[in-house]
């Protein structure tokens, strides 16, 4: 101990003093990250300087040059010289990107499909709705029959009828299930036991009172779809968005559950279905979607008896399947590799049999931590569809292209390329947000501290 | 380890009734992990509500063996008869073994995605096809059981240790098993919790459970268990009575384990 210490006995803590003006604030932070150094003032600038061209230069293009009435290419480089967008042509081009050559008076049924989907889907994002499980399985399960009927039309098969008639009497269970959660705060299948009287019976009699419901939904929804008459639409004149979403929303629907059987094949313990797997995956990965989708077009007919002769259409849906399955297994199965071995043995010590086990407890983690990768395969599919052009499907990219090959609009390609290239960023750009947002909520999470 | 951490000494023994029916029976099971020889001739009977300590060294094989009466591990040589059924490649019968047996592992392996009362729920509603309301039912049973009802709505990252293998216990029990085996039940707890662990297993024990616990828990052993089997190098060395083991022990071999174990 010092002198001086001691002397100090009390303790004075000295006063804080604001920073050095220059430091702190706007003007701090401009010193300290743009203008450190000469060099760093110097880039500074030109970066600046750079932005501001680019920006100017686009907003020339897109709005200030840009020309909004034209009846052709010819008008609209008359009126702006070919310094502004034509957007007059996309307003002409706009139907045949959206869907292709399919009439005109029949593309409310596309329409109807779509926003029947969305509105399929949605009670997922409501909060009180239970059991959205179910509510996205019957989705997946028989939207797709529905969505055939209404896009192809004409005659269809019995099984078809019945399977459109689920589909329905599921839809409308959906949104009833909806009104009652919300109004009355109970499940639909609760509500249908309370209005017959079977509440306070056995559990096990429940079930046959929502089968009795089902079956005369089913019925009625039967009598209702047997009476439309659907002008037949020939799949050879799909095209535009409305193609690329069907190529590519099947491909994404199929790729996660075959995905998980692909998976779970590889690490099967029975040689057979292992190796079986684990070829399919490798040959699928390391061959570009390109070659197969031309393999498909050119190579699959001459397999095939001559009587069948599948639409190329189905041959390139098969074909994106099948990729996108294989791709998809691999990230299940790194998904699966990250349980680790003890939440199997307490399945199994429980009795669990191995479906239930992968089902209710391996599946369920395994799927939640692997959710970036797999909405990045879905984005990536997305955008892979765009392939199919090349080899004559007119999806909206090839469409896009079409347009400016009309003569009367010969050159036109710059535009109808910005609004393809704009669609896919937003949808793409939706996903990835929406999987960084269910990466926050739920991404393995689990109420942990 | 502790001798003192659950029971004084003088704590009375817990009253036992052994019928002589007998639910586990090994004759000769040998076990190989590839070239390794991990169960050599294990013979071992276990009879109704007999309660039964094993302990020995890491890497005797303890842990193989009471995973083969459930097969998590499969054996090559021998016959393991559970509750009367014959374990084999046959998945009915390994079906209706587990459902009869539960266990509890080092490590909780609770679902961590599920709810402390979803686990408990969970093989009730999907292997025993009870209705929800009547799983819901017996799991808040056994979640008051081992004390810890009001936790029932959280996730398992959400409790302590002690709390999270008392859950796993409750979730075994939910099954009804007439055997519940336990891996090292506290080998994984901070020393505070794992007296409430071994107090629940002490309930357990009194209800007339038929237990094997593998366990270093000395107190455990002298106060709950009926017979105390020591395993080394994949052998039954010996086997005995809680007071004839501590207090008389045959083998050098355990002679010696015991000197390392109450060492400390
Ligand atoms: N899956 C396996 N593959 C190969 N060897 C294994 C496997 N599991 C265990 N072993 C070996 O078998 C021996 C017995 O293991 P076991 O887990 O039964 O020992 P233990 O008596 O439970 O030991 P501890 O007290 O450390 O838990 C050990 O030598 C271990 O390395
Ligand atoms: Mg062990």
């Amino acid at each position: 101990m010092t002198d001086t210490m001691q002397t100090d006995a009390v303790f004075h803590p000295k006063p804080s003093m604001p920073p050095p003006p220059n430091t702190v604030g706007v003007v701090g932070w401009m010193r300290k990250n743009l203008f450190g150094s000469l060099v760093d003032g110097i880039l500074t600038i030109g970066c600046l300087a750079l932005v501001l061209y680019v920006l100017n230069s686009v907003l020339q293009y897109t709005l200030i040059n840009a020309v909004w009435t034209a009846n052709s290419y010819r008008e609209c480089l008359d009126i702006n010289k070919g310094e502004g967008a034509c957007w007059a042509g996309i307003s002409v081009w706009f139907n045949s990107m959206m869907y292709g050559r399919y009439p005109d008076p029949e593309q409310w049924r596309i329409n109807l499909a779509f926003v029947t989907l969305f509105a399929w889907m949605a009670p997922f994002w409501f909060p009180k709705v239970s059991g959205k499980m179910l509510v996205g399985a019957s989705a997946v399960l028989t939207f797709p029959f529905l969505a055939a009927q209404l896009f192809l039309g004409g005659e269809t098969s019995l099984f078809h009828q019945a399977m459109v008639s689920v589909a329905l009497v599921l839809f409308i269970t959906v949104w009833l299930h909806v009104g009652t959660s919300y109004l009355m705060g109970r499940s639909i299948g609760d509500v249908l036991v309370g209005i017959t009287g079977f509440a306070d019976k056995d559990d096990r009699l429940h079930k046959w009172v929502h089968m009795g419901f089902f079956g005369v939904g089913f019925v009625l929804a039967f009598l209702y779809q047997s009476s439309w008459e659907f002008v037949e639409v020939p799949i050879t004149v799909w095209g535009g968005l409305f193609l690329t979403l069907v190529i590519s929303g099947i491909g994404i629907a199929s790729a996660l559950p075959n995905g998980i059987l692909l998976a779970l094949g590889r690490r099967s313990k029975m040689p057979v279905i292992r190796v079986f797997c684990t070829s399919f995956i490798e040959l699928f990965r390391s061959v570009p979607l390109i070659t197969i989708l031309f393999m498909a077009v050119t190579m699959m007919p001459l397999f095939l008896p001559v009587e069948i002769n599948p639409p190329k259409l189905i041959m390139v849906i098969v074909a994106v399947c099948l990729f996108s399955a294989a791709y998809m297994a691999e990230t299940v199965r790194a998904g699966l590799q990250a349980i680790n071995k003890g939440q199997y043995e307490a399945a199994q010590a429980m009795g669990l049999n191995f479906w239930k086990m992968m089902a209710l407890i391996v599946m369920p983690q395994a799927l939640k931590l692997m959710i970036p990768n797999i909405v990045g395969s879905f984005i990536g599919l997305m955008k892979d569809t765009t392939l199919v052009s090349i080899i004559g499907l007119y999806d909206i990219l090839l469409m896009a292209k079409a347009a400016g090959q009309n003569p009367t609009w010969l050159g036109f390609h710059t535009e109808p390329l910005l609004f393809t290239a704009s669609f896919f960023f937003v949808i793409c750009f939706c996903m990835s947000k929406y999987s960084q947002h269910l990466e926050r909520t739920i991404g393995g999470g689990y109420g942990r501290r | 380890m502790s001798l003192d951490t659950a029971a004084p000494d003088n704590t009375p023994h817990v009253a036992s009734v052994v019928s002589d029916e007998v639910v586990i029976e090994l004759s000769k099971v040998n076990k190989w992990f590839g070239e390794f020889h991990v169960l050599k001739d294990i013979d071992l009977t276990v009879y109704k509500g007999e309660r039964i300590v094993v302990c020995g060294p890491s890497g005797s094989g303890k842990s193989t063996a009471i995973r083969c009466i459930n097969r998590l591990e499969e054996h090559q040589e021998g016959d393991i008869i559970v509750n009367g059924t014959v374990m084999g490649t046959n998945l009915k019968n390994i079906d209706a073994i587990r459902r009869n047996v539960g266990m509890v592992f080092q490590s909780f392996n609770l679902f961590p995605h599920l709810t402390v009362l979803e686990n408990c729920t969970l093989a009730p509603i999907w292997v025993r096809n009870l209705s929800k309301v009547e799983a819901e039912r017996i799991a808040m049973e056994y979640l008051e059981r081992v004390k810890i009802p009001e936790q029932a709505e959280k996730y398992p990252g959400q409790l302590s240790g002690g709390q999270q293998q008392r859950v796993a216990i409750a979730r075994s029990l939910c099954m009804s098993p007439t055997i519940m085996l336990f891996d090292e039940p506290t080998s994984a707890l901070d020393p505070e919790m794992i007296s409430e662990v071994l107090d629940v297993m002490v309930g357990l024990a009194e209800s007339g459970m038929t237990m094997i616990v593998v366990t270093h828990e000395m107190g455990f052993a002298k106060r709950v268990a009926d017979r105390v089997i020591f395993m080394d190098q994949g052998e039954i060395v010996e086997q005995n009575t809680p007071e004839e083991f501590f207090n008389n022990p045959k083998s050098d071999r355990t002679k010696l384990f015991l000197s390392q174990i109450l060492a400390h």
